[in-house]
């Protein structure tokens, strides 16, 4: 069949490839990773099977696993400060015992830029070999002398890639390996240190899980087992959260794709009505007349799906070139799986919110030759809403994977698109009263609208979805991002002081003075452990959750506060009165709460050094701990710690130019720790900008669908609005007149959707941030302001441009 | 030229072009109409007549010789300009009826008024649908009114201006016989009444007798004056 104006065809190519594209991104990048991890699964643990806990491993299991003849070797993890020279850098220390690693290889290099290899073995007593990050930190060199606890190491390789670090953006801090014999004259490892103790296993399926029950069966408390099937744990469930909210970013382009199909194909519809009475007319069947149609519609969609494919495929490599080392080493080649879907989901969006209308033309009858007004199509067609709302349904199952989610979003969906057609309606309602009041060229504009106020309010609907994804995706994804960006601004505090004794502080205000900085805020510590909880004693294997495992285990920092700090929030209960300086009272943070069951009014019986206290927790608080301020779990009114043995902690911003400032004050202060926690916010900071680049290429593929959909609401009025120029023109308006007439009712138009765009906007913008992100939703008035302005200014501009041209054509090529 | 003329075209030739190479609608058409006059253009179905008329109006431009309509060379101008020498001078009926449909018969009759910026605009178009008997529909849309009803308020909306120059394009075309009798009857009186030059495409001739002057138009050509 041969087409006079291909419009609406276009409209549904561009609107699969967009959707398409989107969806086959996402699912193709979360499916390389995920094969990664897959595929690299002993390899990520570099074991069959990891025993991990708080604790060595006991003898008992390593004589098992002798008794068992499988291979094992221990590792054993913790944080701690590198010094060389006068620089000093926090690093991810890891002690290996011979044979590590059992599974994979790990691969070291000579030096800095040095071509690597695979290790044969362990770093040698006395040397330690590190991460080409810590040599560049520290200012040093493979060769030199660095500080770890109270022994001096050399450098003496650089790791080129550790196959159970994960990847290298997870990482909080560069590492540093060493023997696991060198361990103990570090004496870094104390009682009640935050060490990871990792007893490694490998041998033959079998007898590894003759082991595995073993150790089940000894229930040890504060052990966990791992294998392949559960190695990174914390980097599936975030792959699994990311991928869940990509898809639904994608799922939004698909209904929009469908919104623009479903106008398209009307469109096209009812533009082949007369051509279809006339086929039937000829003695085309019905089946005749559906193959025709059908079987365009299906290649130009096939043709839209395969060149989203295409794109896609070609987005998700900008994915990997922006996210790298989110797994260590190479990810796997692209699979087909994801473009099969992605067409598979494109004809299934085609065909659930085109195919209703198409398959009205079936029944067009031929009479309409003779008498136009029959076989015209109605205005709402309930299939359309029927077969769309389970196409999305489906769409959501499989994109999604999960019911709930897909109710919340079909449900939101469907509650939107009510409230703004109802909405719409009523302000159409509104905006008719006033066109009397209104000149000439104004008046098209508004009885347009008006006039049909039941197809208008679809138009609006549609565009103000497209509006609403816009400044979803812009400005309120924008307001979210820079909250989130603001809770590292740039004079982030970079160093924290530890260890600073009572009698240090006046000198350490004074040197702050001297050096110009801001007076620190210098935070009082006493280690104290959790002995029981309203007078019944606690052991760790009182609590399921690892967390309150290690709570117990350790020892808590106690400090003290006048009043609330700012990154801090009261959630339940008072903060103490003036009268309470010294009551026996405490602060708890909400998570550390929830970890141990407690709640307001509980009572903790804390042991410091050979006194005990018990206190009444008072209120709980939520701490904003990524403000890179000195933060405590546990609070205690000021004066009631007086006289117990406290050191004193505080953190500073210091340009890294300025960095001899710290070490002076080193110098004068032997015994006080600076860590610097430079590169791990340079690396926080680096992962949010990466992160969003992502998210901004796949909400560019929504506002792209959201622009599609304009256009397909502004095409279908096209005809309409040609008839109109043109008995203007007859009439004699000129092209002033008949370029207000135009915009006015663009402008009305782009008024009604932009206002109710931004309603539906800021209505899912606050759902998204309270619900989803939970950060807190700022209400902007410039938000409404921009959305209503962009609407306008889109409409009027894509409506001008579909219409300008009219303006120079005589008017007989219309009319005839 | 004619210096009491009010349109006059000079051998005007259309052609557009067609699958079997360039179609000839128009061939050397010259001709003049007089102030006051009334022009009736027949001849048999695809002869030429509607586009005559559109060349006459200027609502299309000849592919050669030129119109001068209002003592302005069509042909010099932009389509603009062309509006502006339409615009409160010239009225139309056409076969279709061609109203907006999204505005009611009254907005549509006010048309012309609003857009040559005249005073009591919606006075004188409700004098105007009360003329030709529609006193009473003026807030009906066009889907809302029978074809001859479309057709009286689109006489109402070309007379609102009280033009020097009316076209009419087989205006009974789309109307039983007796709604087009009395179509043509209240098109002729309100002619006389106002005193308009009227040209009238009709492939009936019954209707042309009550003309003062008749053109015939085959293939394309003048066949002369008929009397
Ligand atoms: N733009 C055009 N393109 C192709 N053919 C045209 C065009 N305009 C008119 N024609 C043809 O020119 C002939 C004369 O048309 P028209 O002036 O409408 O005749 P009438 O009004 O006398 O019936 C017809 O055969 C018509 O099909
Ligand atoms: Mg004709």
């Amino acid at each position: 069949m041969r087409q006079r104006r291909a419009g609406d065809l276009k409209v549904v190519i561009a609107a699969l490839a967009v959707a398409v594209a989107a969806l086959v991104s996402v699912m193709t990048f979360a499916d390389r990773l995920q094969r990664a991890l897959k595929f690299q699964g002993s390899e990520l643990l570099a074991a069959d099977l990891v025993v991990r806990s708080s604790y060595p491993a006991k003898s008992e299991w390593t004589a098992e696993i002798s008794r068992l003849g499988l291979q094992s070797a221990q590792t054993v993890s913790f944080r701690s400060v590198v010094m060389h020279g006068e620089d000093s850098q926090l690093a991810e220390v890891k002690a290996v015992e011979q044979g590590y690693p059992l599974r994979g290889r790990l691969r070291v290099a000579a030096d800095l830029n040095r071509e690597d290899a695979s290790a044969t073995g362990i770093p040698p007593m006395g040397t330690v070999w590190v991460d080409g990050q810590l040599i560049a930190l520290l200012n040093t060199t493979v060769g030199a002398r660095v500080e770890l606890g109270t022994q001096q190491f050399v450098i003496d390789k650089v790791i080129t890639l550790e196959p159970d670090r994960g990847g290298a953006v997870f990482a909080i801090a560069p590492r540093l390996m060493l023997n696991i014999a060198d361990l103990p004259s570090t004496e870094l490892i104390q009682p009640g240190s935050l060490a990871s103790y990792r007893l490694l296993i490998a041998g033959d399926v079998s007898v590894i899980n003759t082991f595995r029950e073993w150790m089940r069966k000894r229930a040890e408390v504060g052990v966990v087992l791992q294998d392949a099937s559960n190695a990174q744990p914390r980097f599936r469930t975030a792959l699994h959260k990311g991928e869940q909210f990509l898809g639904l970013a994608t799922l939004v382009s698909m209904l929009l794709a469908g919104v623009a199909i479903s106008r398209a194909a009307r469109n096209y519809a009812q533009r082949h009505l007369d051509t279809v009475a006339l086929m039937r007319c000829v003695g085309a069947t019905q089946r005749n007349i559906l193959e025709v149609f059908m079987t365009q519609f299906l290649v130009l969609g096939t043709a839209g799906s395969i060149i989203g494919c295409a794109v896609g495929y070609a987005t998700q490599q900008v994915f990997v070139y922006l996210l790298p080392g989110l797994v260590a080493g190479d990810l796997p080649w692209p699979s087909l799986m994801p473009a099969v879907v992605g067409l598979s989901a494109g004809v299934v969006t085609l065909v659930g919110f085109a195919a209703p209308i198409i398959l009205r033309l079936r029944e067009v009858p031929p009479l309409r030759v003779l008498r136009r007004e029959l076989g015209a199509l109605p205005n709402h067609i309930t299939a359309v809403y029927v077969t769309s709302m389970l196409t999305l349904a489906a769409l959501v199952m499989w994109v999604g994977r999960d019911l709930v989610l897909a109710s919340y979003v079909l449900g939101g969906s469907l509650m939107t698109i009510i409230l703004l057609a109802a909405l719409s309606y009523l302000l159409i309602q509104l905006v008719s009263r006033m066109r009397c009041g209104v000149g000439v060229t104004w008046r098209f504009g508004i009885a347009a609208l008006a006039r049909r106020a039941g197809s208008s309010t679809g138009q609006i609907v549609a565009l103000g979805i497209g509006v609403m994804a816009i400044l979803l995706l812009t400005l309120v994804r924008g307001d979210l991002l820079q909250a989130w960006r603001t809770q590292l601004p740039p004079e982030t505090p970079n160093h924290f002081l530890i260890n600073i004794q009572p009698d240090q502080l006046t000198e350490i205000e004074r040197f702050f003075r001297e050096q110009q900085w801001p007076k620190p805020h210098l935070r009082p510590i006493v280690r104290a452990r959790l002995i029981a909880i309203n007078g019944k004693s606690v052991q760790p294997q009182d609590f399921q959750d690892a967390f309150a495992q290690r709570v117990i285990q350790r020892a808590a920092n106690l400090s003290w506060m006048e009043s609330l700090q700012s990154d801090n929030k009261l959630v339940a209960g008072n903060w103490w009165r003036t009268q309470e300086r010294a009551s026996p009272l405490v602060s708890v943070e909400q998570q550390y709460a929830e970890a141990l069951e407690l709640k307001l009014g509980d009572r903790l019986k804390y042991r410091i050094a050979d006194q005990e206290i018990t206190v009444t927790i008072s209120n709980l608080r939520a701490v904003a701990w990524d403000s890179f301020r000195p933060n405590f779990f546990l609070l205690v009114p000021p004066a009631l710690l007086n006289g117990y043995p406290a050191s004193y902690i505080t953190s500073l911003y210091v340009p890294r130019s300025r960095a001899h400032q710290l070490s002076a004050l080193i110098k004068q202060f032997p015994n006080v720790t600076n860590i610097d926690v430079d590169a791990l916010l340079q690396q926080v900071r680096r992962l949010i900008d990466r992160v969003n680049s992502v998210l901004e290429t796949i909400f560019l593929f929504t506002v792209l669908a959201g622009i599609v959909v304009l256009y397909a609401a502004i095409q279908t009025t096209q005809g309409e609005r040609r008839q109109e120029i043109a008995i203007l023109r007859t009439l004699g308006a000129t092209r002033r007149q008949l370029s207000i007439g135009m915009v006015s009712e663009f402008v009305v138009m782009g008024i009604l959707a932009g206002g109710v765009g931004a309603v539906a906007a800021m209505i899912t913008g606050y759902a998204i941030s309270e619900y989803l992100l939970s950060i807190p939703y700022r209400l902007h008035i410039g938000t409404w302001l921009v959305g209503v302005g962009a609407a306008v200014t889109i409409v009027t501009a894509a409506g001008i441009l579909g219409t300008y041209r009219l303006w120079r054509t005589p008017p007989w090529h219309i009319l005839r | 030229m004619t210096p009491d003329a009010i349109v006059q075209a000079e051998a005007l030739t259309k052609q557009v072009p067609s699958p079997e190479g360039v179609l000839t609608i128009l061939d050397g058409v010259s001709m003049s109409v007089r102030r006051g006059e009334t022009l009736a253009v027949v001849g048999v179905s695809g002869s030429g007549k509607s586009t005559l008329l559109g060349l006459l109006a200027g609502l299309d431009v000849p592919t050669a010789g030129r119109v001068i309509l209002h003592g302005t060379d069509l042909s010099q101008v932009n389509e603009d300009e062309r509006a502006r020498v339409r615009a409160g001078r010239v009225g139309f009926v056409f076969q279709n009826f061609q109203l907006l449909p999204s505005l009611t018969a009254i907005e549509n009759v006010m048309l012309p008024l609003e857009l040559t910026g005249r005073p009591r605009a919606e006075k004188e178009a409700r004098s105007g649908l009360t003329r030709v008997g529609l006193a009473d529909r003026t807030a009906h849309y066009p889907s809302q009114l029978s074809g001859g009803e479309q057709q009286r308020v689109a006489i109402a909306r070309a007379f609102a201006t009280n033009p020097q120059i009316l076209f009419a394009d087989e205006p009974t075309g789309n109307l039983d016989e007796k709604t087009g009798g009395r179509i043509i009857d209240l098109l002729f009186d309100l002619n006389r009444e106002r005193d308009t030059t009227l040209i009238l495409v009709t492939h009936d001739r019954e209707i042309g007798i009550r003309c003062d002057r008749r053109l015939e138009l085959s293939a394309g050509r003048l066949l002369g004056a008929l009397n």
